[in-house]
């Protein structure tokens, strides 16, 4: 069972503008964020000691120019000014989520009191993530020399694997496409806020790589978040209703074999989920809303069918008929997902699984909100889970 | 490349770890990494193997024989190289050998709507240098 139960919760959170190209650099993007999450969570920036990112720019031949393509935790304390204050840092690998539960865990322990944990991403402009060398090293080497690069494609080709063993159909897909849209619509922070999208439009969509179209596909945006964690006896003397980190689930051994196989995703994210609902010591029946990473669309299906709303080959028919929608049973990424908000790389989903256990998601907010989760990651190696509530039991 | 304007598709720089796959490919021969202990087959290949922690790994010939896993139709102009290949098809190969045993090929020969999950293929070879010659698989006959 979790140890962090009514001993950490999320008590802020702050957004930078998401743009698709900002004429600002990212490291202000990044201030602008931490210093909204801060405010929001009524703290000044000189109570912070804590502080945590996972800084990669997941694109091909990137340089990593701290400020301008990624934001370290050590740029952010000399441009907070917390060089002197700071009792915590750390930068973890393997997706934003694993910060958090980083960040959690020091909170725990007593090594910080109130600590943000931020994630910068960066829109380089061109082709995104196109591979752009004449040499395959590595990993590479096995997957480049055949033109095989982008997350569409291998990932897609699991998609499509599920799609031929259980009879899922673009069809089916849009109506998770539209619900996030809708949802976009009612988030103030979101890129595709007042852009419109019908279903038409997602059926004519730009094939990128069969059965993967553009709109399965997140958008790359220049944006940061930032979230503020405290410890729960903290949490009630501040102004917001907490969020408390009720468990979570973290690490799947990456894939052994070239794809990964479908066979391995489903793998990685059941273990994930296993070990969440251990932790938490609730069940898929207890939850109100989920958040689940779409950095590609299908993995929603892959994460409600690890994580058990519906069985292995059924997530496709499960989000049809509203069931997902803000006023269905189970209210699937309420703030548009990372395709309706921007690529914020599971950043956004961790946001607004705290905004709505902590009822401030203004129009989206779903009623009576006792446990919420967010699944964030590719299924294997990196991914993680983390459960909400909103009484610290 | 800017000089010719030719783009050139990536080509493979076999390290420590995988110079016995490239050299077999260079003789017209699928070798894939085997743990000499457990037996198990890994692609890419290990430095010790996770199953059973023996460092005695060894490439072996395999028959070069499997089905399609899964695969996607590339059509996006996002690999340097390739511009003027699109579409084309990517797969993942699940070879007789062991069950998820899987590589990543083209289908150089097939067109998009010939290509189904389950479909039996086989390798041949691809002479892209004197040094790199890349498997490549066909539907088989």
């Amino acid at each position: 069972m979790s140890r962090l139960k009514d001993k950490v919760a999320a008590v802020g959170v702050g957004y930078s503008a998401i743009e698709r190209t900002s004429s600002r650099s990212l490291g202000a993007l990044t201030m602008e964020a931490i210093r909204r999450a801060v405010e929001d969570a009524g703290l000044a920036i000189e109570d912070i000691d804590g502080l945590a990112t996972f800084p990669e720019i997941p694109v091909f031949g990137n340089p990593h120019v701290d400020g301008v393509d990624v934001v370290s935790t050590s740029y952010m304390v000399r441009m907070l000014g917390l060089e002197g204050r700071l009792r915590w840092h750390t930068q973890t690998d393997n997706l934003v989520p694993n910060t958090f539960i980083e960040t959690a865990n020091a909170v725990a322990a007593g090594a910080c009191d109130y600590a943000v944990i931020f994630r910068a991403m960066h829109n380089p402009g061109g082709r995104y993530n196109a591979y752009t060398s004449n040499l395959a090293v590595g990993r590479h080497q096995f997957t480049a020399p055949y033109g095989s690069h982008r997350g569409y494609q291998y990932y897609g080709s699991a998609y499509q694997r599920y799609m031929h063993l259980y009879g899922a159909t673009r069809e089916h897909m849009a109506t998770l496409i539209l619900n996030n849209r809708r949802n976009a619509h009612l988030n103030p922070n979101a890129y595709f806020r007042d852009v419109p999208l019908t279903k038409e439009d997602y059926m004519n969509a730009r094939m990128l790589a069969d059965p993967v179209c553009l709109l399965d596909c997140d958008i790359p945006v220049d944006g940061a978040a930032a979230i503020v964690l405290t410890s729960g006896e903290r949490a009630r003397a501040l102004p917001n209703a907490p969020a408390y980190v009720a468990g979570y689930g973290q690490f799947s051994s990456p894939s052994l074999s070239m794809g990964p196989p479908l066979e391995h995703l489903v793998e990685g994210a059941t273990a994930v989920a296993d070990r969440m609902w251990e932790a938490a010591g609730i069940g898929p029946g207890d939850i109100r809303l989920a958040q689940f990473y779409d950095g590609y669309s299908f993995f929603v299906y892959f994460w409600l069918e690890a994580c058990g709303f519906c069985k292995v080959g059924e997530a496709f028919e499960f989000i049809q008929d509203g069931r997902i929608e803000l006023e269905g049973e189970l209210p699937v990424n309420t703030f548009g997902g990372q395709l309706g908000e921007g690529r914020l790389h599971g950043m956004g989903h961790l946001a607004e699984a705290v905004l709505q256990t902590s009822g401030r998601a203004g129009e989206r907010q779903v009623r009576s909100v006792d446990a919420t989760l967010a699944a964030v990651g590719p299924m294997n190696g990196g991914s993680a889970a983390i459960v909400f509530t909103r009484e610290p039991v | 490349m800017a000089e010719t304007g030719v783009s050139l598709p990536p080509l493979p720089v076999p390290d420590e770890l995988t110079k016995p796959f490239w050299d077999a490919a260079r003789e017209g021969r699928l070798h894939i990494q085997r743990c000499q202990a457990c037996r198990r087959y890994y692609h890419p290949p290990q430095v010790i193997c996770p199953k059973c922690v023996s460092s005695s790994l060894e490439f072996e010939a395999v028959s070069g024989k499997g089905t399609i896993h899964s695969f996607s139709v590339m059509r996006d102009q996002r690999v340097q190289g390739f511009e003027e290949k699109v579409p084309y098809i990517t797969v993942l190969v699940e070879l007789d050998e062991q069950p998820l045993l899987t590589i990543v090929t083209n289908l150089p020969d097939a067109a998009p709507e010939d290509v189904r999950t389950g479909l039996r293929v086989e390798v041949w070879f691809e002479r892209l240098t004197d040094e790199i010659t890349l498997p490549q698989f066909r539907l088989a006959r």
